[in-house]
């Protein structure tokens, strides 16, 4: 009963962790994670190296300095780049969220079935 | 000469297994797979003695070697582009199709071995019709060859100097070792499809021998992927300075894939040996592993997709989904044949049972490896479709993959006793609550002041608690040697998951970089060391001018450098200086160098180390096998 109670003490501690120590990504950090580096292979601008990145960096910081907002900045990289600057595809294309969940949620109720209701 | 020796005995080899397809005695079945390995070995071997030789009337020599090129990245050339590595892929298999033989034969047919001539007929096939390590150089470019013939006995000409590697290949040894490796794994995945077809076609018995085989031939190509994609992640951190070592790069998800696919027929297969269930399944997994292998052979190869990996275009595209085809038909068409046979798999009636666990493992295992393969093809479909191109990048891996992995760390927790019987929770909890409570203190110790989120925390919990759990299983009961050798084996395996896990929980959540410029002899304040830098030394080797940048802390000196290959277009390669510790690295790469002033990039990256301990514990996993002589 004790190590029970003491399991429920160390969970609520557990829980309440992210309060205390939230992460903390900054929006620049954020943004150069989703954008693509174009001159470089399948990196983004957060991991290029390349001085074309760099530049890339700094018109996103400027953007954010200035305060925009994400669906604008993602608008100014799209219409430059096309929708391949986002690696985060999420964002402007929802089937792509729609289409391997519908798969797979397909597939999981295919094998359930055969499995357990057909008997 | 080369040329000319390299191009018959492809031909012998190709007419040799075509005489081997149409055999019928069985007296020359053992001798034409030996002499088949042979021709292999020796055409290997006469690719290496061309490269050393810097024969560059061989066009493959010619374009991906180079004089200059240090002895050991002239060895690796070899499966340094497309022809040379179908070369070694080709050697794998005859290796494969020799130890199947010896060890795996189905005694009272011919079948298998009938099936795998063809799969190396098909191979072996490529080199002879389509594009062969061999072919003479018939026109020259201004470095390198142009074009090139593979027909004997033609008219070479012999180009002055090689064009050399893909510089990003010879920047490291691990270059040597990653590719063989994943090669032998992939290569490998041949060996189970061979066995449940072959068993499936002429099954006369009742008996569920293909599921043994297919079983013991799919943990060693199992163990050599997982060393394959260790070696690559390794070799990404050690070698690209990036900082990272896995970018959800098309390449690495058709690698992944067949691991998930043979790690979820790992599991499958135990259940359908006690509990005669899954039969369909687990043949359309060892399906699907050879396939997605050929899949990912042709996502590297053909050039569809942008990748680091994607060195080179070729017609080997169609080529393999032609075999796809073909073997893919076969596959079908010896499983309806069984259908009567499947269609006797007993349903499952325990959900919270070993075999409702493993059911459970199955489907978020198949499940992850058709989101990792929806998201690699679907930048393709969907420039069909419009015309337009999109980039599928981590965000769509982590959102999707992320929790399903997440969800198999906790199944994996139960592993370690799970009986036929349903699990009671509330039991498992009594038995297990003080390992529960340690494993939470030393999550909120560990974490206390780091970045927290939900993800991290559930993550480092369920890790540590298969820690927990795995370590004190070893402890009670390894000595008393109970249990089978595959189900130590799959305990050494979790361990090294769970410790996986932990460290690239904490690498994901709090890593961080910083830029900073400064000149030389000047020092830098970084995560509370203090970094010292020198001026630059400047040195000139063969193949590459290498700018060195001497990095100090408090301990020890590292170098962190640019490398500028000659004779080619690429840019330079910045290698990184890593200050390694168990908990975090300091990974500094230099981002360029403007007289004597600098740009470099600093990272703090956490928890890789721990990733490498875990995966090296992951692939010892084989230990238990050895001790009865099961592998």
């Amino acid at each position: 009963m004790k190590s029970k109670f003491i399991t429920f003490l160390l969970i609520v501690i557990i829980i309440s962790m992210p309060f205390i120590s939230p992460s903390s990504e900054s929006r620049l950090e954020t943004w150069s994670k989703i954008l693509l580096c174009p001159v470089c292979q399948g990196e983004t601008i957060y991991d290029s190296p390349s001085e074309y990145a760099d530049d890339m960096k700094s018109i996103l910081k400027e953007q954010i300095d200035n305060g925009l907002t994400d669906s604008e900045i993602n608008a100014f990289w799209v219409e430059r780049y096309g929708e391949r600057i986002i690696t985060n595809p999420i964002n402007n294309n929802i089937e792509i969220l729609i289409v391997p969940l519908s798969v797979v949620l397909i597939f999981i109720s295919i094998f359930i079935r055969k499995l357990y209701v057909e008997k | 000469m080369i040329y000319n020796t390299g191009i018959i005995f492809s031909w012998i080899s190709f007419s040799l297994l075509i005489f081997l397809f149409f055999n019928k005695k069985n007296l020359y079945t053992e001798i034409l797979v030996r002499v088949n390995l042979f021709i292999q070995v020796f055409l290997f071997c006469l690719l290496e003695v061309g490269l050393f030789l810097n024969d560059f009337s061989l066009s493959y020599v010619a374009n991906y070697s180079a004089e200059s090129t240090p002895p050991l990245y002239k060895f690796a050339s070899l499966w340094g582009s497309l022809d040379g590595s179908i070369l070694l892929w080709n050697l794998c298999l005859s290796l494969f199709m020799y130890f199947y033989l010896k060890l795996y034969k189905d005694p009272s047919s011919n079948i298998d071995i009938k099936i795998f001539t063809l799969i190396m007929i098909f191979f072996v096939g490529y080199t002879v019709f389509s594009s062969s390590p061999f072919a003479g150089c018939i026109e020259l470019a201004t470095i390198g060859c142009s074009a090139s013939t593979i027909l004997p006995f033609a008219e070479l000409v012999t180009s002055n100097i090689g064009r050399g590697p893909n510089p990003l290949l010879q920047n490291h040894p691990l270059m040597a070792i990653h590719p063989p490796m994943l090669y032998i794994g992939y290569v490998g995945m041949t060996m189970p499809f061979v066995a449940a077809t072959s068993r499936l076609y002429s099954r006369k018995d009742k008996s569920n021998s293909w599921i043994e085989v297919a079983e013991k031939t799919t943990y060693i190509p199992w163990l050599f992927l997982t060393i394959g994609i260790t070696l690559g992640a390794a070799w990404s951190y050690e070698v690209l300075g990036w900082g990272g070592y896995w970018a959800w790069d098309p390449v690495e998800n058709v690698s992944f894939i067949p691991w998930l696919l043979a790690t979820a027929f790992l599991h499958s297969a135990k259940i359908q040996k006690t509990q005669n269930t899954l039969l369909n399944w687990n043949y359309i997994l060892v399906g699907l592993m050879f396939l997605s292998t050929l899949f990912g052979t042709f996502i590297t190869r053909s050039g569809v997709l942008i990748s680091v990996h994607a060195f080179s275009n070729g017609n080997i595209g169609t080529y393999l989904l032609f075999g796809m085809l073909i073997f893919g038909l076969i596959f079908i068409a010896i499983g309806s044949k069984n259908i009567e046979y499947f269609s006797k798999s007993k349903k499952i009636d325990n959900w919270f049972g070993k075999s409702g666990f493993f059911v459970f493992n199955n489907i978020f295992l198949f499940s992850s490896a058709l989101v990792i393969f929806i998201g690699t093809i679907f930048p393709l479909i969907y420039e069909t479709l419009y015309s337009r191109q999109i980039t599928v990048g981590r965000a769509y891996y982590d959102i999707l993959v992320g929790p399903l992995l997440l969800i198999l760390l906790g199944l994996m927790i139960f592993s370690v006793k799970l009986s036929i019987r349903n699990l009671n929770i509330q039991k498992w909890f009594n038995e297990n609550v003080i390992l529960i409570n340690i494993a939470l203190i030393v999550t909120i110790f560990t974490l206390f002041l780091l970045n927290n989120s939900y993800i991290l925390i559930i993550t480092a919990s369920f890790s540590f608690l298969l820690i927990f759990t795995t370590v004190s299983n070893f402890y009670k009961s390894f000595r008393l040697t109970k249990g089978s050798s595959s189900y130590w084996t799959g305990q050494i395996a979790h361990l090294g998951i769970g410790i996986f896990a932990l460290g690239i929980i904490l690498n994901v959540s709090q890593s961080f970089s910083t830029e900073i410029e400064l000149n030389s002899f000047q020092e830098f304040n970084f995560n509370n060391d203090t970094y010292f830098v020198y001026n630059t030394i400047e040195e000139s080797l063969p193949e590459k001018n290498v700018l060195k940048l001497p990095i100090s802390n408090s301990n020890q000196t590292k170098y962190t450098s640019l490398n500028i290959f000659k004779n080619s277009s690429q840019q330079a390669i910045s290698s990184p200086a890593v200050f390694r510790s168990i908990i975090n690295d300091i990974y500094i790469t230099v981002k360029f160098i403007n007289e004597d002033s600098y740009k470099l990039i600093v990272r703090n990256n956490y928890g890789v180390l721990i990733m490498w301990i875990g995966l090296l514990i992951t692939s010892l996993s084989f230990f238990p096998r050895l001790r009865k002589n099961e592998v």
